[in-house]
C-alpha cells in the first residue's frame, strides 16, 4: 500500500538524498501503480457481467486511490443520470441509485466529457475551478472536498460515424475529509481504467446482445418444437382415427354377405371385401390391382362389360348375372354399380355391390313351375268338364226342367270362366317370367286386324254389336299371334261393354315410326281415376258388373305385357256415359 | 262326303268320352279310342282312321314318340296327326310343326268344336 503523498514531507534534510529518495519513492510508487493496475485490470476482466465489472472497478479504485468514494455514474439519453456502482467509506452517504436531474450535469459539460476531458478538482470550493453554484450546493450535501472525473466513452454504434464516441458515463472519485491534489499517475490510472471499462462495456453489451439473441432463438426454437409436437400429435391422432375408420369399414364390409368392391376407371380392383374370398376363393390381397376380366374370366366379363361401361359413364346400374362360386357352384347375383364422381364431376371409378339372389331365383322358378304345373294339370279336367257341359246344353241328350236348365247354364258359364282364367293366368305368368319368346316377323297391320275381327265376329253377333274397321297396310315387326291376342282382348272388352245395336271401331294410323291402333266403343265409360289401374292384374272397373260379363281381370294386364314386349305403349281414354278408346302403339317398319 | 273316322289317343278316359260324344253329336263321324301310345299304334295300323287326335302328355310313351312311331310305319305314315296339348306357345307350335304334325289343338277345348277345327286344319270341306 503506497503511502499517501504528503505535502508534509520535509525537504530541508539532505537534498540529494531526499531527491533520490523521492525518485525511489516515485518509482516504487509507479511500480505499485502498475502492479495495481494490472491487478485491477485482471479483476475487471475476470467477469463478463457488467455489474461485476463495475463493482470490481469502484472497489479497486477506491483501494488504490484511498478515496473516500468512488462511483460510476451512467448518463442517460435525456440528460439525467444515476450512480450505478459505488464503493464508499461507511462514514459517508451513499449516492448509489440516486437519480440526478438534468441540471446537475449540463449539456456543455456533457459535450466536454464526450471529447474525453478529464476533470481533476483538488478543492471544490476553490472558485478558480469554476463550478456552478448549484453544483457546489449539491457537492456540499455529500461533503465532497475533492473530485476526479474521468469519462467512460463508448464507440457509437452508428456505422458512418466511425470515430464518433458517445459518453456512456463517468468514473468519479471523491475525497470527503479534505481537499486533495490528484497526482498525474492517478489521473492516468483512472483514464486507463475508464478505457478498460469501455472495453468491458462493449464486451458486456455484446454478451448481452448475444444472450438476448440466444434467448430469442431459444424461444423461437421452443415454439417451433412445440408446434411440431402438436403437428405430430395431430397427425398421429388423425392416423389413429383413420385406422379406426378403416378397421370399422373392414369389419362391416367383411361381415356382410355381399360382395363389395371399388373399381377404378381402368377397371382394376382397388378394394375388395372378405366375401370375395368366401365366394370366389380369391383373397382380396390377390385381387387387388387386377382387371375385372382377370378375376371373372372372359365369359362372365362379356356379360358384365356393357354395364361396367355404363357405370363408368356416370350411371347407376343394376343387373342380374349368373356366376360360378368356388367349388363350381352356380349362383345368381344381383349386381349394382354406383359411380364415384369427384367434385369436377369426373367419374373416378365405381362401387360394385353384389348380392346372392339364388334363393329368390329358385323360389321364382318354383313358383313358375308350380303355376305351370297346376294350370297344366287343370287343363285336362277342364277339357272334360267344359266339353261335357257343352254337350249337355245342346239338349240332344235330353232336356231338363226349367230349373235344371238354369243349373246347367250356371255350370256351363262358370266352366267357361275357369277356362279363360286358366288360359290367362298361364299366359300372364309366362310373359312376366320372360319365358315367352316373341317370335317377331314382318306382317301387315291389316292381317292382324282381319284375324282379330274374324275371331270376335261370333261374339259381336251374339251381343248385337257391329264392327267398323279401317285397315291400313302398315308393315310391322311383331309376333302376330300375340298382337292378335291383344286385339281380340280389346275387342272382346269393347263388345262386352257396348249397348245392343252399338258399334265398335277398330282403326290404325301411321305416325312417323309408329303404328297407332285404336279400339273405340260407345259403352258406359271408365272413371278417370281408374284409367291407369285397369291395366293392373285382377283389377276391374266395377267388379260386380264385370263378373257378370265374365271377365277375368287379367286381359288388360296381359295386353300391356304383350305391347311392352314389343316396345310399344298402351293406354285408355274415356268419357263417362259416352264410351272409351283403348290405344296402343307398335314400332312400324319402313 | 263319306263319314270320317277319327282315332283319339289319350290316357284320360273322360277325354275319350267327351270327344266321342262331341264329334258324333256335331258331325256324326265315327270315333275310335285308345288309352296309350302302344294301343294307339296298334289301332291305327288295324283301322287306318282318317285322322288321329294325339295327346302329347302320356305316361310311358308320350305323344312325340308315338308320333314318330306312326310316321315310321308304311301303314300309318300317311295318316294326318293333330296334337292335343296344354302347351301352345309359338315356340312349341313350331317344334311340333317341324316334327311334321298337321296341327295342334290346345286344351281346354270344347269337343263339339272339334270337327270344325279338324276340317279347318286339314282343309276338309264339310257339309253345311
Amino acid at each position: 500500500m503506497p503511502k499517501r503523498s504528503s505535502k508534509q514531507s520535509s525537504p530541508s534534510r539532505n537534498p540529494k538524498l531526499s531527491q533520490s529518495r523521492q525518485i525511489k519513492d516515485e518509482l516504487w510508487q509507479q511500480q505499485q501503480w502498475i502492479e495495481l493496475f494490472s491487478e485491477v485490470t485482471f479483476k475487471i476482466r475476470q467477469s463478463l457481467q457488467l455489474k461485476e465489472i463495475l463493482r470490481a472497478t469502484v472497489t479497486e479504485v477506491q483501494r488504490i486511490l484511498q478515496a473516500d468514494r468512488v462511483l460510476i455514474y451512467q448518463v442517460f439519453a435525456d440528460g439525467t443520470g444515476k450512480a450505478i456502482s459505488e464503493a464508499v467509506l461507511p462514514e459517508y452517504t451513499a449516492i448509489l441509485d440516486l437519480e440526478f436531474p438534468q441540471e446537475v450535469f449540463p449539456e456543455e459539460y456533457q459535450k466536454l466529457y464526450s471529447e474525453g476531458r478529464v476533470r481533476a478538482i483538488a478543492n471544490v470550493h476553490d472558485p478558480s475551478e469554476g463550478l456552478a453554484d448549484c453544483l457546489i450546493e449539491f457537492i456540499n450535501q455529500f461533503e465532497i472536498k475533492a473530485k476526479l472525473i474521468v469519462p467512460i466513452l463508448q464507440n457509437s454504434p452508428a456505422p458512418n460515424e466511425a470515430h464518433h464516441q458517445k459518453l456512456w458515463g463517468l468514473l468519479i472519485a471523491h475525497h470527503c475529509d479534505r481537499p486533495r491534489p490528484w497526482g498525474e499517475f492517478e489521473l492516468q490510472l483512472m483514464q486507463q481504467l475508464a478505457s478498460q471499462i469501455s472495453i468491458a462495456l462493449a464486451q458486456a453489451q455484446l454478451l448481452e446482445h448475444l444472450e438476448e439473441m440466444v434467448e430469442v432463438r431459444t424461444v423461437e426454437l421452443k415454439d417451433a418444437n412445440h408446434n411440431l409436437q402438436q403437428e405430430i400429435n395431430d397427425r398421429r391422432q388423425a392416423e389413429a382415427a383413420l385406422r379406426r375408420n378403416e378397421e370399422q369399414l373392414r369389419l362391416i364390409t367383411n361381415a356382410l354377405p355381399v360382395l363389395i368392391a371399388y373399381v377404378d376407371q381402368q377397371q382394376h380392383y382397388q378394394f375388395n371385401n372378405q366375401a370375395y374370398e368366401d365366394w370366389l376363393g380369391q383373397s382380396p390381397v390377390n385381387i387387388y390391382g387386377s382387371h375385372l376380366q382377370e378375376v371373372w374370366g372372359e365369359d362372365c366379363y362379356q356379360r358384365m362389360q356393357t354395364h361396367v361401361e355404363a357405370a363408368l359413364s356416370g350411371l347407376v346400374v343394376t343387373y342380374e348375372n349368373e356366376i360360378v362360386l368356388k367349388g363350381d357352384r352356380p349362383c345368381s347375383i344381383s349386381m349394382t354399380y354406383i359411380p364415384h364422381v369427384n367434385e369436377q364431376n369426373v367419374v373416378q371409378g365405381f362401387f360394385a355391390l353384389a348380392s346372392d339372389i339364388s334363393d329368390r331365383k329358385a323360389i321364382e322358378r318354383m313358383k313358375d313351375e308350380f303355376i305351370s304345373v297346376v294350370s297344366h294339370e287343370l287343363r285336362t279336367p277342364l277339357t272334360s268338364l267344359h266339353s261335357a257341359l257343352k254337350i249337355l246344353t245342346t239338349g240332344r241328350l235330353g232336356t231338363l226342367s226349367a230349373d235344371g236348365q238354369q243349373m246347367l247354364e250356371i255350370a256351363d258359364e262358370n266352366t267357361e270362366r275357369l277356362v279363360r282364367l286358366v288360359n290367362n293366368v298361364l299366359d300372364l305368368q309366362r310373359i312376366e317370367a320372360g319365358e315367352v319368346t316373341m317370335e317377331k316377323h314382318t306382317c301387315s297391320a291389316t292381317e292382324l286386324m282381319v284375324q282379330a275381327t274374324e275371331a270376335m265376329q261370333p261374339m259381336a253377333h251374339q251381343h248385337g254389336v257391329k264392327f267398323s274397321t279401317q285397315p291400313v297396310n302398315i308393315p310391322l315387326w311383331v309376333d302376330s299371334d300375340y298382337i292378335v291376342q291383344a286385339l281380340t282382348n280389346l275387342l272382346s272388352n269393347a263388345i262386352k261393354f257396348s249397348p245392343q245395336g252399338g258399334t265398335v271401331w277398330l282403326t290404325v294410323e301411321r305416325h312417323s315410326s309408329e303404328a297407332l291402333f285404336q279400339v273405340r266403343d260407345e259403352g258406359q265409360g271408365i272413371p278417370a281415376n281408374k284409367l291407369e289401374r285397369i291395366f293392373e292384374r285382377f283389377h276391374q272397373v266395377d267388379s260386380s258388373d264385370s263378373r257378370k260379363k265374365g271377365g277375368t281381370g287379367l286381359g288388360l294386364a296381359i295386353c300391356r305385357k304383350i305391347i311392352e314386349q314389343h316396345d310399344g305403349k298402351i293406354w285408355a281414354e274415356s268419357t263417362l256415359g259416352q264410351g272409351s278408346v283403348f290405344s296402343f302403339t307398335l314400332p312400324a317398319q319402313e | 262326303m263319306t263319314t270320317k273316322r277319327v282315332l283319339i289317343i289319350d290316357d284320360e278316359e273322360t277325354i275319350q268320352t267327351v270327344v266321342q260324344f262331341g264329334i258324333r253329336m256335331r258331325a256324326g263321324w265315327q270315333v275310335l279310342t285308345a288309352s296309350s301310345g302302344m294301343q294307339g299304334i296298334q289301332t291305327a295300323q288295324a283301322e287306318r282312321p282318317d285322322v288321329i287326335l294325339l295327346d302329347v302328355m302320356m305316361p310311358e310313351m308320350d305323344g312325340i314318340d308315338t308320333f314318330k312311331n306312326l310316321q315310321s310305319h308304311p301303314k300309318t305314315e300317311q295318316i294326318p296327326v293333330i296334337f292335343l296339348t296344354a302347351k301352345a306357345q309359338t315356340v312349341e307350335k313350331r317344334q311340333f310343326n317341324e316334327l311334321g304334325v298337321s296341327g295342334v289343338i290346345t286344351k281346354p277345348f270344347n269337343s263339339l268344336d272339334l270337327p270344325d277345327q279338324i276340317a279347318k286344319i286339314l282343309r276338309w270341306s264339310l257339309p253345311l
